[in-house]
């Protein structure tokens, strides 16, 4: 609160003030009261006006500074009257009170809320692992009783691939911590993946290099599982139908970070949807001319790079390749642990 | 025969696992009711365990540490839980591999063929006729003459040799090669058949692989 501001706040009071203060002088003059009395009169007025008015913008200024800076520092700002001391002045008692109790219901409706969330989250785990059983039993029958197997699998691929997107989804999201970093190989994830699409791969004779793959990084393996596979499978969705598909993987080890680089030879993105790859529901030009893509995909899959602390960035040239290069930073300090 | 103990309280998920081990020349016992998993596992001989995280009554990780103590009987664990925390806790508490729902059967199959070799075939020579088959060398020896095998290559005849006299469907194979992170295409393993195929015939044994139109490999 600048004393400026303070001042032009309170011009009507001065007003009233200038104007009682002119009446009183009229009055003495009229009474014919000695001028050296009436300076006196004046003087002790004016000195007791100003004392007034500087002490009252005094105690208001600290009080109204602090709230401000405190504002400012807070990350989570409605909780700023819960570091506050009350004020010594009405208004001050009256705001800190009115705020105490905004917040305090604030409080209340964004535990409710977080509540809700996690248990919401919850149950789509809960509903995730149950949904797999049956998916299990489905692959059990259909390699139980062969005949059209082949078509069915590719089904139960897809919803597979879906119910791991509602997964992930629920968890890069949530605010909760339920990753683990450690020492995972790329090449034992790379292979998971794969086997996860062998059919796939197989019945469409995907020429397949993976090398140089001999490297650790700091990361949650079931997370980088998912990424890969998420790749894979656009990869899969967006193949160029003239050539044969041809993916590459591998790992590139630098001073300060480790990457992993997987390319394949589709139809690759054009260039004006590249930057946007990674936004919530974007869908693209490709997306919507060769299969319901929802959006999502990418998105989740950068916002779990974010979480692991990973870079992702892809590059691609149209009709002939495209690249995603995941980047993990090494910490050291990580490792001795 | 060897025999595998379920426990998996999903029945439609326990029945299918079953007929697919029973197929895969398995003898197969299956825990029913799980008031006392514990009871039945130990009670049961069997050469392997295919033991679920989430039951009714316990807790599979909790059987499974509690089972170790005194048992070391292979473990497998299978779960729809597909956290980094999870699989680290099960092979601490002492499982010899852990597969997450909804697996591959062919894939399962597999783990569960190595897991079993692993634990009773500690020498690493077999004989096909009067042919010495070396897995650690990676040879093929008689007398003094001797042939180099590749990796892939050794994969696809010790598959063969395994089930001699049988087809080997390609399909099989492919797994069995993509298990051990070799990621053949159709083509490469015709290339690499017939190469084995070379190998075997400078043995006086060319027609030993037989091909059998859109099923397989046979080794005679």
């Amino acid at each position: 609160m600048k004393l400026g501001s303070y001042l032009k706040d309170r011009v009507p009071a001065y007003i009233m003030e200038a104007l009682a203060t002119i009446i009183v002088v009229v009055f003495l003059v009229a009474f014919r009261i000695q001028s050296q009395i009436i300076v006196l009169v004046l003087i002790v007025e004016f000195i007791a006006w100003i004392s007034t008015e500087l002490w009252e913008w005094s105690r208001k200024r600290k009080f109204y500074a602090e709230l401000e800076t405190k504002l400012e520092e807070l990350e989570r700002k409605y909780l700023v009257m819960e570091v506050m001391e009350e004020p010594d002045f009405l208004e001050g008692k009256l705001l800190y009170a009115a705020l105490k109790e905004t917040d305090k219901s604030m409080a209340e409706a964004v535990s409710e809320e977080h509540r809700q969330n996690k248990e919401f989250r919850e149950f789509i785990e809960l509903w995730v692992h149950e949904v797999k059983l049956p998916l299990s039993s489905l692959r059990l029958m259909c390699h139980n009783h062969p005949g059209m197997e082949e078509k069915f699998l590719m089904q139960i691929k897809r919803i597979e691939d879906y119910v791991d997107n509602v997964l992930y989804y629920a968890r890069s999201d949530s605010s909760e911590q339920d990753y683990v970093i450690k020492e995972v190989s790329l090449h034992k994830i790379a292979s998971a993946v794969i086997m996860r699409n062998r059919e796939v791969l197989q019945l469409i004779d995907a020429e397949l290099h993976i090398k140089d793959l001999d490297l650790t990084v700091l990361t949650d393996g079931k997370w980088l599982e998912y990424i890969l596979n998420q790749l894979l499978s656009n990869t899969l969705k967006y193949k160029d139908e003239n050539r044969g598909l041809k993916i590459e993987i591998h790992a590139e080890d630098h001073e300060q970070s480790s990457a992993l680089v997987f390319h394949d030879n589709g139809r690759g993105i054009p260039s004006s949807d590249l930057p946007y790859i990674f936004e919530k529901s974007f869908t693209g030009t490709n997306g919507r001319t060769i299969s319901g893509s929802t959006g999502m995909g990418l998105y989740i899959v950068k916002q779990m790079c974010n979480r692991l602390g990973a870079d992702i960035v892809c590059t691609s040239v149209e009709q002939e390749f495209t690249e995603f290069k995941i980047t993990f930073p090494k910490h050291d300090f990580l490792k001795m642990q | 025969m060897k025999t595998i103990q379920i426990i998996e309280d999903d029945k439609s998920l326990r029945e299918e696992l079953s007929i697919l081990l029973k197929h895969a020349g398995y003898d197969v016992v299956m825990v029913e009711h799980f008031s006392d998993v514990y009871r039945q596992m130990t009670e049961t001989t069997c050469d392997l365990i295919l033991l679920d995280i989430s039951l009714p009554e316990e807790n599979g990780e909790l059987l499974l540490q509690k089972y170790r103590r005194k048992h070391d009987t292979p473990v497998i664990m299978l779960t729809s839980r597909s956290s980094e925390m999870d699989e680290v806790i099960s092979l601490s508490y002492g499982a010899n591999d852990y597969i997450t729902k909804p697996y591959h059967p062919t894939i399962l199959l597999l783990r569960i063929a190595e897991i079993l070799k692993r634990k009773d075939s500690p020498s690493k020579i077999n004989m096909y006729q009067d042919i010495q088959v070396n897995l650690l060398k990676g040879t093929l020896s008689r007398d003094r003459q001797e042939e180099i095998l590749t990796k892939n290559e050794m994969i696809i005849f010790q598959m063969l040799l395994e089930h001699q006299g049988e087809i080997v469907q390609r399909e099989v194979l492919m797994t069995a090669l993509w298990n051990n992170d070799e990621f053949l295409n159709d083509n490469a393993l015709s290339v690499n058949v017939s190469r084995l195929r070379a190998k075997l015939g400078s043995f006086g044994l060319s027609d030993a692989i037989e091909t059998r139109k859109k099923l397989g490999y046979l080794l005679k």
